[in-house]
């Protein structure tokens, strides 16, 4: 560049090397440095303007979505009905076959306030933490279905990893069959949801339901994850290679809910 | 003191863009790369100690934001700001091509470098060579749009014309 531009500075070239040396430094070193704290405190500073840039785009989109709610939750009252008398008589025939009875999950409705992640977002920051009794890994879902775990906490925040990342492993099944698999995110050759290792004996199809299995002690059985979208073999071919649609709508998170974990003689979910 | 204040509220401005209305764009496969943009205009208006500074903090909150990789937006956009710097010494920086081209080249980089980071298999380069492509070619006209926009509100340029050195007449 020295040919047509002016002779560079050494005040600027001497910050250049020092930016440049700390970066590289952070490349090999970063991933052992506490950084949880810092984030910690960016999320505080960060949730008030994050609320304040989000509530312009929020008040739109409720006003559409109260009109789709109403509708919803007429098509939910009916269906309810219906589920409390199949519980009824799964309770019974439980009982029956001497196997312990089911309990719900106790959800705590919170506001996902920021995402991270490009382009599809692998974290989220949730607006409720320690004070309100969030825990690290803590399931957290969204109305469609499972978005990941909570993975740090601060006093009145929390972070969620979500189940796009990259290390995230899921213990699901295949809802109507009860296949078994582990739902991995993959970024090659392009993001996306796979269910790893179903063997090939079992039969999985385009457009069933994929939940968790209950196998993880994160995650509480039957949470809606995804979809099965396309079923291949895997390279090595011992295993096939499912891919998943997320059910919930991660571009588009507003609110979540901390699937709190049972107190003390609760027993299992 | 003025200038530091600047430089935090446009790097806090950009993440919470970042973070918030640009999302849901980038879900979709379309990245505005706000990180990119931000560093070319700072570096452009202030010069390459500024532009180098402005784009290792901006880098560095991104970077922490991400929790995965510390450094790697923190080293190219330090780069791209005193890159950017030292050119705009002899562009017309008010030059709509000229912002153009450099947000273009900017984006390409800075999404190349980053993509580098999820080259997990072979298999996966047409995927992020198209993403990396479709950052470029939507970040560069929509920005240089912003920037035409900025100008006829604040109605006078918002970089001026490249200075002429001293040197370069004699």
């Amino acid at each position: 560049m020295g040919g047509f531009l002016p002779p560079a500075e050494r005040r600027s070239s001497a910050l250049l090397g020092l930016y440049a040396a700390l970066s590289i430094l952070l490349l090999l070193a970063g991933d052992r440095l506490p950084t949880a704290s810092l984030r910690g405190l960016g999320a505080i500073v960060f949730t008030p303007l994050d609320r304040l840039v989000l509530s312009v785009d929020r008040m739109a989109g409720a006003w559409r979505e109260n009109q789709r709610l109403h509708q919803r939750l007429a098509e939910l009252e009916v269906e309810n009905v219906r589920l409390k008398l199949s519980g009824l008589e799964n309770q019974q025939l439980r009982q029956q076959i001497g196997l312990p009875a089911w309990h719900g999950v106790d959800l705590k409705p919170v506001e996902i306030v920021a995402l991270s992640g490009e382009p599809i977002p692998v974290a989220a920051t949730l607006s409720a933490g320690h004070q309100q009794g969030v825990e690290v890994g803590d399931a957290v879902m969204a109305q469609d279905g499972l978005l990941g775990r909570v993975s740090e906490v601060y006093p009145s925040l929390a972070r969620a990893v979500l189940l796009t990342d990259p290390n995230s492993a899921i213990a699901c099944e295949v809802e109507s069959t009860g296949v078994l698999g582990i739902l991995h995110s993959m970024t090659a050759p392009r993001p996306r949801l796979v269910l790893t290792g179903v063997p090939l004996s079992d039969t999985v199809r385009i457009g069933q339901q994929i939940v968790t299995s209950g196998f993880s002690s994160r995650y509480p059985r039957g949470i809606r994850v995804g979809t099965v979208m396309r079923v291949g073999r895997e390279t090595s071919g011992l295993t096939q290679d499912i891919e998943v649609a997320p059910s919930a709508r991660l571009g588009r998170l507003r609110y979540g809910f901390v699937v709190m974990r049972p107190g003390p003689g609760e027993g299992p979910r | 003191m003025k200038g530091i204040g600047a430089l935090i509220a446009i790097v806090v401005i950009t993440l919470l863009l970042r973070s918030t209305a640009l999302t849901a764009l980038a879900s979709r496969g379309v990245i505005l790369d706000i990180l990119a943009f931000a560093t070319v205009m700072w570096a452009l208006r202030h010069r390459e100690s500024w532009g180098s500074t402005f784009g290792f903090a901006l880098g560095l909150a991104a970077d922490l934001d991400a929790a995965h990789w510390m450094g790697r937006h923190a080293l190219a956009l330090s780069l791209l700001g005193y890159a950017v710097g030292r050119l705009s010494h002899t562009l017309v920086r008010d030059s709509v091509r000229t912002q153009l081209a450099l947000l273009f080249g900017a984006t390409l980089i800075h999404q190349s470098w980053v993509a580098a980071f999820e080259f997990g298999s072979v298999s996966a380069w047409p995927y992020l060579l198209q993403r990396v492509l479709l950052a470029a070619v939507a970040t560069a006209p929509i920005g240089t749009l912003l920037v035409a926009l900025l100008r006829r509100l604040s109605g006078q340029p918002l970089f001026g014309h490249a200075a002429i050195e001293p040197d370069a007449t004699s």
